[in-house]
């Protein structure tokens, strides 16, 4: 009983990630390629993502603190940085990626600054949020398990 | 790990069977879309290889190879999407030739069209696209 109350709560807790608009359908997508010859294939891809992307934060930061901003370094950068992020469904930080360079296209580099702010927030948000669910998943084990009788 | 249902796409994500595998060449610099795209044509039941710039896929067939279906991503090193393409044609390829591209501007897409390619989605690829591109393959 005690497995299928773990169970139910990383369940839950896939749901809130969705329910709190910082994964989309993309999520599902990679969910839905992981099996016996990729059991970890979701946590390996979110892993990816981070440790490539750390270094696209880095030339923004470093981009955003030049003068004058060069907006076309900043959308190039960004549009790499949206596409990673479309591709674990990570769709908070993707918006947040559309609205930079939106800012970006208008020249307007103290909305640049700002969403970029908000945007590294979220995705370090996303990255613990995430880290704690695949350790709870782990822990529990597949669903089989739990439901398989003694 | 335990994770959520399957939903609706997942039934859609059937292994096409032919009598031999498809063959297919990623074309994508990006590592993470590299992992992702190759796992699920290896779930289609496809043989995937992959190469991280247009040239590669280029040199891949001045030394012989052919693949049936090429998924070519637009920005790379080297040799971007474009250009590869172009030059693959020009070569006499009639591979299936499907662009993926984060460009999601109408006008972008058709003018990676106008290379030489069959088709053209915005990344990310899903089961849907990939069952579409595999069913068009099959009935051609």
């Amino acid at each position: 009983m005690e497995r299928t109350q773990q169970h139910r709560q990383v369940a839950h807790m896939r749901q809130s990630l969705f329910d709190q608009g910082l994964l989309d359908e993309q999520f599902v997508q990679l969910e839905e390629l992981q099996d016996d010859a990729n059991p970890n294939f979701v946590e390996e891809v979110v892993t990816l993502f981070y440790r490539d992307s750390a270094r696209l934060v880095l030339n923004i930061d470093q981009a955003l603190d030049k003068s004058p901003l060069d907006f076309s370094k900043l959308d190039s950068y960004m549009h790499q940085f949206k596409g990673s992020a479309s591709s674990i469904g990570a769709k908070k930080v993707k918006s947040e990626c559309t609205l930079f360079r939106e800012y970006c296209k208008a020249g307007n580099g103290e909305g640049c600054m700002k969403t970029f702010q908000q945007l590294k927030k979220d995705y370090a948000v996303l990255r613990k949020k995430l880290e704690t669910y695949f350790q709870m998943a782990r822990q529990v084990g597949p669903v089989e398990t739990a439901c398989r009788r003694k | 790990m335990g994770f959520g249902k399957a939903t609706s796409s997942s039934k859609a994500m059937k292994i096409i069977e032919t009598e031999k595998k498809i063959s297919v060449l990623i074309v994508e610099d990006d590592p993470l879309i590299q992992k992702i795209h190759k796992v699920m044509m290896t779930k289609f039941g496809t043989e995937v290889q992959v190469v991280a710039n247009g040239k590669e896929a280029v040199d891949l067939y001045h030394s012989g190879a052919s693949f049936d279906l090429i998924l070519m991503d637009f920005e790379m090193p080297i040799m971007d999407g474009f250009e590869a393409t172009k030059e693959l044609r020009s070569m006499g390829v009639t591979s299936m030739i499907v662009g993926v591209t984060s460009r999601s501007q109408d006008s972008e897409i058709q003018a990676f069209m106008k290379s030489g390619l069959n088709a053209c989605y915005v990344k990310p690829l899903n089961a849907e696209k990939v069952t579409t591109v595999l069913n068009e393959l099959k009935n051609n």
